[in-house]
């Protein structure tokens, strides 16, 4: 009797040693009372500031949209953030049988939300969708896509017309998320709104420019996932008040924030923000295709008359990283020896100016974002520029106004922006420089160009795509065919709850594996 | 009352030529903007065929008349169309978000009449004092104060400082009242500070004036008491341009709340008209704009009525 009352018994002794033990392990990195192990449960609250045009990976249009697409749908081919590296996605092996032949082995057993399975049959529906839809806005992913076979139904073949190791890659993008055919077949060729998947969380509504809300899906086929019940996604178009949502207790994460917000979210305090690199180069596309920078030596010039890290510090908040190519250093197909090719080097600028014909300098009719974050980064670049006498007349536009006005109608002869990103850097290449690309205004291909980027697609050896890689890569930086300044950080501010947020290259979050403390 | 209803009759007649002719102009107006949905449309993988394909999809190549011709015909059959960026029911989104800018709108709207009146009414009875000088210079301070500005140090001190209201959003007022109010307050305070200036101001002039009519100086003289002056001759002889200056009112604050909504994050019809205007999403700007220029001309015929009901001979106009 009095041995149960001993041990029941709190005596000080007994309390002041709990106590202290329990403050030891507080004092211990790395160790808290909350939990190691992820917790299911609770509903993550997303702020994001782009409302998706349609959640229909064919008929989407920007890289944003990812972060509802990626819950919603699983890709063929899956990959890892932060290196690009591929993993088994829906698709569990994927093997090229010759250049032109690529055969998936799909996983078995995974349902649509509506019940539906998937299988060789839905990927040869959704291949083939995504290739002749007129709505599609992805034809050109499919480019090289003969035809599909279903050889069984956890097997199909993929037939090229020309050789394209880049498949795989563009398989994790837009055209490898499978979209549920019955779901089409019921609702109609417009499911822009519509969106079911195999993914991690069922899509259950959308309100344009407010918000999202997806909940969990309980079949899953990756067991235990996800740890989310629901994600909760507001769609609020200033990126501070995005940023005050967090630091109000009112949302959980931002997302697709500037470097400027970092300082706001830092100044507030008690949030995490978290900085990686991301795939997104902000540069000059260049018309090359006429004067004046149809001349080499003008563009080169330009190149060595900016000072990159002076562009990165004011206007990425010193977060991005100054470089003179396309790619991050941090991705696999970049050549190291390539990212500081141009360093900061007026009298070379001047000289290079002078032996093109241009002692006196040269004026550049140039086209730009209006906004103010993009006037600012414009006016650095400009004033810079004037120095070895290249006078910038900038005619700052909007967004879809100066893609229009540069890239259609042709105007001006460089245009300041930042590009968007592709999955497989030979995408990149080809619809940066290729001679049908919207984006090189001067529709012209510089000899050589073609031979080093089929180059690229016919090896599926990864060090020999490397190193061909490495050769374009030279290649367009030794010719100057853009106005690289910096890659992009990409940018998220979350509450100290957020466990195991993931970002990386593609700056497309995925909240599979996220989960949310007590 | 037959003179009230032929007025009310007559309105509703010009409702129709008004609506036609307001969104005829701004389809024009939609068309001289530089830019093409088109492009948006494409996206990052734009190319110029792509384009070319979704102009010919969406019915962009059609000529101008020929699109507003289609536009018109199917909003007189009460089908406003689908966005064209993101295939939204135009009429579903304004359906969602017109109660969020309606709620803020009215509330400002309360807000600055209980207030900017009792102002007006302060200075007049007044005039000259230390307090009339004060109310008049906050007037003149508070139509000069942008509300952008204002929105942001009220959420700084009173949202994020001292939690007494929420950040942003809105909350449905149906289901949940007392939040709907809350999320409000700080937008409706915001907004109308600019009409409490102007209602204070205007408020104190007519008042002067009519205080000072003879009409009231006999008033007084038979011996009535200063309150009856006040509150039963004086303010009912302003009604009808206290009326018509809260209707006029209105506009301003529809207009204010593109800026509050944004700084607020409110999905209302504001942002929504800004929003698609710079995507030149027409059937969602020509939705919104039919919708607004219902309401305005609603408002105003209720001014018009109120004011025949108060005062005879505003219906003869």
């Amino acid at each position: 009797m009095s041995n149960d009352i001993d041990l029941l018994r709190l005596d000080r002794r007994r309390v002041m040693q709990a106590t202290a033990a329990a403050a030891g392990a507080l004092l211990l990195p790395g160790t808290s009372f909350a939990e190691d192990a992820p917790r299911k449960g609770g509903t993550l609250r997303v702020a994001m500031p782009y409302n998706p045009g349609s959640v229909d990976p064919m008929t989407g249009r920007n890289l944003t949209d990812f972060n509802v697409l990626y819950g919603v749908f699983d890709a063929l081919v899956d990959f890892e953030p932060l290196t690009l590296e591929l993993k088994p996605g829906l698709a569990k092996s994927w093997k090229f049988a010759d250049l032109k032949t690529l055969v998936l082995e799909l996983q078995e057993g995974v349902t649509f939300h509506d019940g539906s399975p998937f299988n060789a049959d839905a990927v040869k529906f959704n291949l083939d969708r995504y290739k002749n839809d007129p709505r599609s806005n992805v034809k050109s992913d499919l480019s090289s896509v003969e035809s599909v076979e279903v050889n069984a139904p956890n097997k199909v073949t993929i037939r090229l017309n020309k050789p394209n190791v880049g498949l795989p890659v563009i398989l994790t993008n837009r055209v490898g998320l499978m979209v549920s055919p019955k779901s089409i077949q019921e609702k109609g060729p417009n499911v822009d709104r519509n969106p079911v998947g195999t993914g991690p969380f069922k899509f259950v509504s959308w309100q344009d420019n407010d918000s999202f809300v997806l909940n969990r899906n309980e079949n899953y086929w990756k067991p235990g996932l996800p740890y989310l019940d629901a994600l909760n996604m507001r769609i609020i178009s200033e990126l501070n008040t995005v940023v005050r949502t967090v630091t109000a207790g009112e949302c959980d994460v931002a997302l697709n924030l500037q470097p400027q917000q970092k300082v706001v979210a830092d100044r507030a305090g008690g949030v995490v923000t978290k900085v990686f690199p991301s795939l997104v180069p902000y540069l000059a596309f260049i018309n090359y295709g006429r004067p004046p920078l149809d001349n080499l030596q003008v563009r080169q010039a330009l190149n060595y008359a900016i000072n990159r890290d002076e562009i990165n510090k004011v206007a990425a908040l010193g977060l991005g990283q100054p470089s003179s190519t396309i790619l991050s250093k941090a991705h696999w197909a970049c050549d190291p020896e390539t990212v500081n090719y141009y360093t900061y080097d007026p009298a070379k600028a001047k000289k290079l100016l002078a032996d093109a014909g241009h002692p006196d300098g040269i004026d550049i009719e140039t086209i730009g974002w209006a906004d103010q974050t993009a006037m600012q980064r414009q006016e650095i670049i400009i004033s810079q520029l004037a120095k070895v006498g290249i006078r910038i007349k900038l005619t700052p536009l909007s967004p879809q106004q100066a893609v229009q006005a540069f890239m259609i109608d042709k105007k001006g002869a460089m245009f300041i922006s930042p590009s968007s990103p592709f999955a497989d850097p030979s995408q990149f290449y080809e619809n940066l420089f290729g001679k049908d690309a919207l984006r090189n205004a001067g529709r012209v291909e510089l000899p050589g160009f073609r031979e080093l980027l089929d180059a690229t697609m016919d090896t599926p050896d990864q060090n020999a795509r490397k190193a061909a890689f490495a050769k374009l890569q030279r290649f367009t930086v030794e010719n100057a065919l853009s106005l690289v300044q910096f890659i992009a950080p990409a940018i998220g501010v979350m509450s100290g709850k957020v466990q195991n947020y993931k970002d990386g290259l593609p700056a497309t979050p995925k909240f599979t594996e996220v989960w949310l403390s007590a | 009352m037959g003179k009230i209803l032929r007025l009310v009759g007559r309105r509703l007649w010009q409702l129709l030529p008004i609506i036609v002719f307001a969104t005829f102009v701004v389809f024009s107006l939609l068309q001289l903007v530089p830019g093409d949905p088109a492009v948006v449309l494409a996206g990052d993988y734009a190319s110029e065929q792509r384009i070319a394909e979704i102009r010919q999809l969406y019915g962009l190549d059609q000529p101008f008349l020929v699109q507003y011709g289609v536009w018109l015909l199917h909003a007189l059959e009460g089908n406003l169309g689908r966005s064209l960026l993101t295939s939204e029911s135009v009429s579903q989104l304004i359906l969602y978000r017109l109660p969020n800018t309606l709620l803020i709108a009215v509330y400002a709207l309360v807000i600055a009449g209980v207030v900017g009146v009792a102002l007006g009414v302060a200075a007049a009875t007044r005039v000259g004092t230390r307090l009339d000088a004060f109310i008049t210079g906050l007037a003149s301070l508070g139509v000069a104060l942008p509300s952008f500005w204002l929105a942001m140090i009220l959420v700084a001190t009173l949202s994020l400082g001292l939690h007494w209201f929420p950040t942003t959003g809105a909350a449905p007022l149906l289901t949940d009242p007392w939040g709907a109010i809350m999320h409000a307050t700080l937008p409706a305070v915001a907004l109308a500070v600019g009409v409490i200036a102007e209602l204070a101001r205007q408020v104190r002039s007519a008042l002067i004036e009519v205080l000072n009519s003879q009409y009231i100086r006999t008033l007084r003289a038979k011996g009535l008491s200063s309150g009856a002056v006040l509150w039963k001759h004086g303010l009912r002889n302003i009604s009808v341009t206290l009326l018509t200056l809260l209707g006029l009112q209105v506009n301003r604050l529809f207009s204010g709340a593109v800026v509050i909504e944004a700084v607020f994050a409110i999905p209302g019809v504001g942002s929504l008209v800004a929003n698609s205007a710079l995507n030149k999403d027409f059937p969602v700007v020509q939705g919104v704009v039919l919708v607004l220029v219902v309401i305005v001309i609603l408002i105003n015929l209720l001014v018009d009525v109120l004011s025949a009901l108060l005062d005879p001979r505003a219906a003869e106009a």
